[in-house]
């Protein structure tokens, strides 16, 4: 149904402390336990967000990713950590535990779901929020994450036209490794004095226009309406109650000396599926917008 | 009061040995539109920047600068941020974060302004100025002319009385800078905004001025209407004439190198009404033929030269990757040995991208190519070849590993340095000079490879007129001494006035070939000014001075 991805789906429109919130709780709350039923829950979540967004090409590199962190996280643990009762085998004079293995396996899904998490991140978190949110906090900041954001394409673009230039000068032979590399250091060269250079008129440009002046205000284009104030209510009723259910004890794994998952009880069957809603709403919501959209686009 | 008052200013530099402005008495009204003009290096650009505090070069000073009566370095640091808006040569290095929104705003968050009144104003701004289909985009999609218009619209929400601008067309396409003076032209009519400008391309600004101010070495020679400027300038005889009238728009020119007198002409309009009114008159005087005769000074020198061909492309295909469009399609083109050929066409079209394919740089995925002897491209851009602190040496670090001697090396270098006069400047750093001179250093590192074809990317971007002048007598000697030349440009007076062969790009491909002259004469729109004032009456004159001498016998 979404094989390209939906990209920047409805969630995207709302206000970025809404969408920052979502992950902080989400990251946040994948770290807090080793509970199975909670890592199954963020891992298949986060591998759902992150391929409804960005589609098949996500697929292959999500698989490599997740395993390859999946085994050798297991293996480390495997083979550097021997407590746990359980005794497998033995290499030398070092048991390998079934206590071990539990412990590097759920420890490896839980590393594997925070790095699924923040594929979807990138996608739903562009610069200019992250801009924003940063302004907020310190405005300074903003202001100087954007300039990066501005230059990094500029120093590109004009890396591009030193290599072409100097292209046109090469001289007629085939350069040799020292010469590539030397020639490399000449376009770097060039690139700093001339950015160095052009950086006064950046500055009389930002001094023409008042910059530093005491009492500057910082401006952005987003608005907090109802929809984003009842979606983070939301969104922090969910995330509060499953955090203060896992901080409190709830679900606990002890995996030393012996692995010991705890029944599951009506309290964990509530944080549980609090948890999973929470995760959920993005996916809801980008699928209903989706869904409306399609609906539209035919009664057209 | 007047806007800006400068009494009796001397300004030197640091070091320097002559002040960079002698005895400036200058004044602008509120509401005026006055240009700047005069060679690179008359001290325009010092003028400016002593009219916004921030600006104000570091060396020693006398006189005195006002604003609306108070004097520039005491004004409020608020007041002069909003009230007087700059706009640099550069449309890059001026951008400073990555959205077109957040650089739109950025004045007013200095400010201190509130974000409800933000909002409104950019909005404002963003309707005049009609960006409102790329206000939320990446400050690195805009074109060149996008980004200028973005750097006058982040200064004009800060609604500032009085707009100063320092060349802001120089690295702007033709029709980029047209959109761009009609802008500062609304602004001025629309909004009653004082508007001093310097620039070289007088063409479109001169009809839209109050004031035109001439200056030279570093002295204000006139200020006056436009349309007496360029009595003054032409002088009693051809030798009296002043450098700058060579810079005077075309129609100016034709009128007084005619020797007209009266009130001159400033739009292709007015020309062709001059010139109507002007043959109408003639006829009735002499009531026989006088005009028509002239054609025989077009038609003299047209000896077959048929030397062979030294690039010959054929059915050539590009693009840059499989999903984009042709960039080339089928393009015939032929350069014949020591011609210099010149290709025309609008922006994006793939001018560059042909010239890069020749050069060798991209492989077309189709076609022929052959070209005999070397090839040497001149980029765009001439600060991309400068790697050395001073001219000497970055013309010496062209022939760093070559088996010259020493004083072999150092004699060409200064041969070089003198061809190109820039032999006063070998010890300067290359990013010290005009633009002008960074251009002839870079042409000089091209030259001193000692290329048999020379491919020249847009050569007069940001020249002033005497450089372009300069610039064709070197290249024609190139010509002279057997090298080939094949250029791009947008620049159609300076093709119709010296090069061999014109050729016509669109649509990936060659549309028309001929020597300039013919090629000029047969196209109806896309020729010289000249030629669209006189083309009625004269059509073989394409350029100034040819129709100047077809109108002379008829005052």
């Amino acid at each position: 149904m979404f094989r390209e991805g939906i990209g920047e789906g409805t969630f995207t429109g709302y206000h970025p402390w809404v969408n920052l919130t979502y992950y902080i709780f989400a990251v946040g709350l994948t770290i807090l336990t080793l509970s199975p039923w909670f890592l199954a829950a963020t891992f298949v979540m986060a591998w759902m967000y992150s391929l409804l967004l960005r589609g098949r090409e996500v697929v292959k590199i999500n698989l490599i990713l997740s395993l390859w962190i999946f085994v050798i996280m297991g293996a480390l643990n495997l083979f550097f950590s021997h407590e746990g009762v359980t005794v497998l085998c033995y290499i030398g004079d070092n048991a390998i535990t079934a206590e071990a293995l539990a412990y590097g396996i759920s420890a490896g899904i839980m590393l594997v779901s925070v790095i699924l998490w923040f594929s979807s991140f990138n996608v739903i978190m562009s610069a200019e929020k992250l801009i924003f949110i940063f302004g907020r906090a310190l405005p300074v900041l903003g202001l100087t994450l954007s300039m990066v954001f501005r230059y990094v394409p500029l120093l590109k673009q004009r890396f591009a036209d030193i290599r072409m230039g100097q292209a046109c000068l090469a001289k007629a032979e085939k350069p040799g490794y020292l010469q590539k590399v030397r020639q490399f250091g000449r376009e770097v060269s060039i690139l700093i004095s001339w950015s160095l250079e052009s950086s006064i008129e950046s500055a009389d440009s930002m001094e023409a226009r008042g910059y530093g002046l005491p009492g500057r205000t910082s401006f952005h284009l987003y608005r907090f309406t109802g929809r984003d104030g009842r979606m983070l209510a939301a969104m922090i009723l969910l995330g509060g109650f499953t955090a203060a259910c896992l901080i409190g004890g709830t679900a606990k794994v002890q995996f030393y000396p012996e692995h010991i998952v705890p029944a599951f009880d009506p309290m964990t069957g509530a944080a549980l599926a609090c948890y999973c809603l929470l995760l959920a709403l993005p996916i809801l919501i980008d699928i209903h917008g989706e869904l409306r959209w399609r609906r539209f686009d035919s009664a057209m | 009061m007047e806007t800006i008052r400068f009494s009796n200013v001397t300004f030197s530099y640091p070091l320097a040995e002559a002040p960079a402005l002698r005895e400036v008495d200058f004044s602008a009204q509120p509401s005026e539109f006055i240009v700047v003009c005069g060679k690179s290096g008359c001290g325009k650009t010092t003028l400016l920047r002593h009219m916004k505090k921030n600006l104000v070069p570091y060396g020693r000073f006398e006189g005195s600068v006002t604003y609306d009566g108070e004097d520039i370095q005491k004004l409020d640091d608020r007041r002069s941020a909003s009230e007087i808006g700059f706009v640099q040569q550069d449309p890059d290095n001026q951008i400073v974060t990555d959205k077109v929104w957040h650089e739109m705003a950025f004045g007013l968050e200095s400010l201190g302004v509130d974000p409800q009144t933000i909002r409104r104003r950019v909005a404002e701004m963003a309707s005049f100025f009609d960006i409102q289909t790329w206000f939320r985009k990446d400050v690195s999609q805009l074109s060149g002319g996008q980004k200028q218009m973005l750097n006058l619209a982040s200064i004009m929400v800060m609604q500032p009385k009085l707009l100063i601008l320092d060349e802001p067309t120089s690295q702007l396409d033709p029709i980029a800078a047209g959109d761009f003076f009609r802008t500062i032209h609304r602004i001025n009519r629309e909004l009653g905004i004082t508007v001093i400008i310097s620039e070289h391309r007088l063409e479109d600004v001169f009809a839209m001025a109050d004031k035109v101010c001439v200056m030279d070495q570093g002295r204000i020679l006139v200020c006056d209407a436009p349309e007496r400027i360029g009595a003054f300038l032409t002088g009693e005889t051809e030798a009296d004439r002043h450098p700058m009238f060579y810079g005077l728009p075309s129609v100016t020119k034709i009128f007084h190198g005619a020797g007209a007198r009266g009130k001159a002409p400033l739009t292709v309009r007015e020309g062709r009404l001059w010139l109507e009114e002007t043959v109408q008159a003639a006829k009735e005087r002499a009531a026989g033929p006088a005009a028509e005769e002239k054609t025989e000074s077009a038609a003299a020198d047209q000896e077959e030269k048929a030397a062979p061909a030294v690039i010959r492309a054929k059915d050539l295909w590009f693009r840059y990757d499989k999903k984009s469009q042709d960039v080339l399609r089928d393009l015939q083109l032929e350069v014949r040995k020591g011609e210099w050929m010149a290709v025309l066409g609008g922006n994006g079209v793939g001018k560059s991208t042909m010239l890069k394919v020749i050069c060798g740089m991209i492989k077309p995925q189709r076609g022929s190519l052959t070209e005999e002897g070397r090839i040497v491209m001149l980029p765009q851009n001439p600060k991309a070849l400068f790697t050395e602190i001073e001219v000497e040496d970055e013309l010496l670090e062209v022939l760093h590993g070559s088996s010259l001697s020493d004083e072999e090396k150092v004699r060409r270098v200064t041969e070089m340095m003198k061809l190109l006069g820039i032999d006063h400047l070998s010890h300067s750093h290359p990013y010290d000079l005009s633009g002008g001179e960074e251009q002839r250093l870079a042409l000089g590192k091209v030259l001193l490879l000692d290329p048999d074809i020379l491919l020249l990317d847009e050569p007069t971007k940001g020249l002033d007129p005497f450089f372009k002048v300069t610039l064709a007598g070197i290249l024609r000697k190139l010509c002279q001494q057997g090298q080939t030349i094949l250029m791009v440009s947008h620049d159609i007076e300076f093709c119709a006035e010296y090069v061999d062969r014109c050729a016509m790009f669109f649509d990936g491909g060659i549309t028309s070939v001929g020597e300039a002259k013919e090629f000029f004469r047969g196209n109806h729109f896309y020729t010289t000014t000249a030629n669209r004032i006189a083309r009625d009456h004269f059509p073989d004159a394409i350029t100034w001075e040819e129709v100047a001498a077809c109108v002379r016998p008829l005052i």
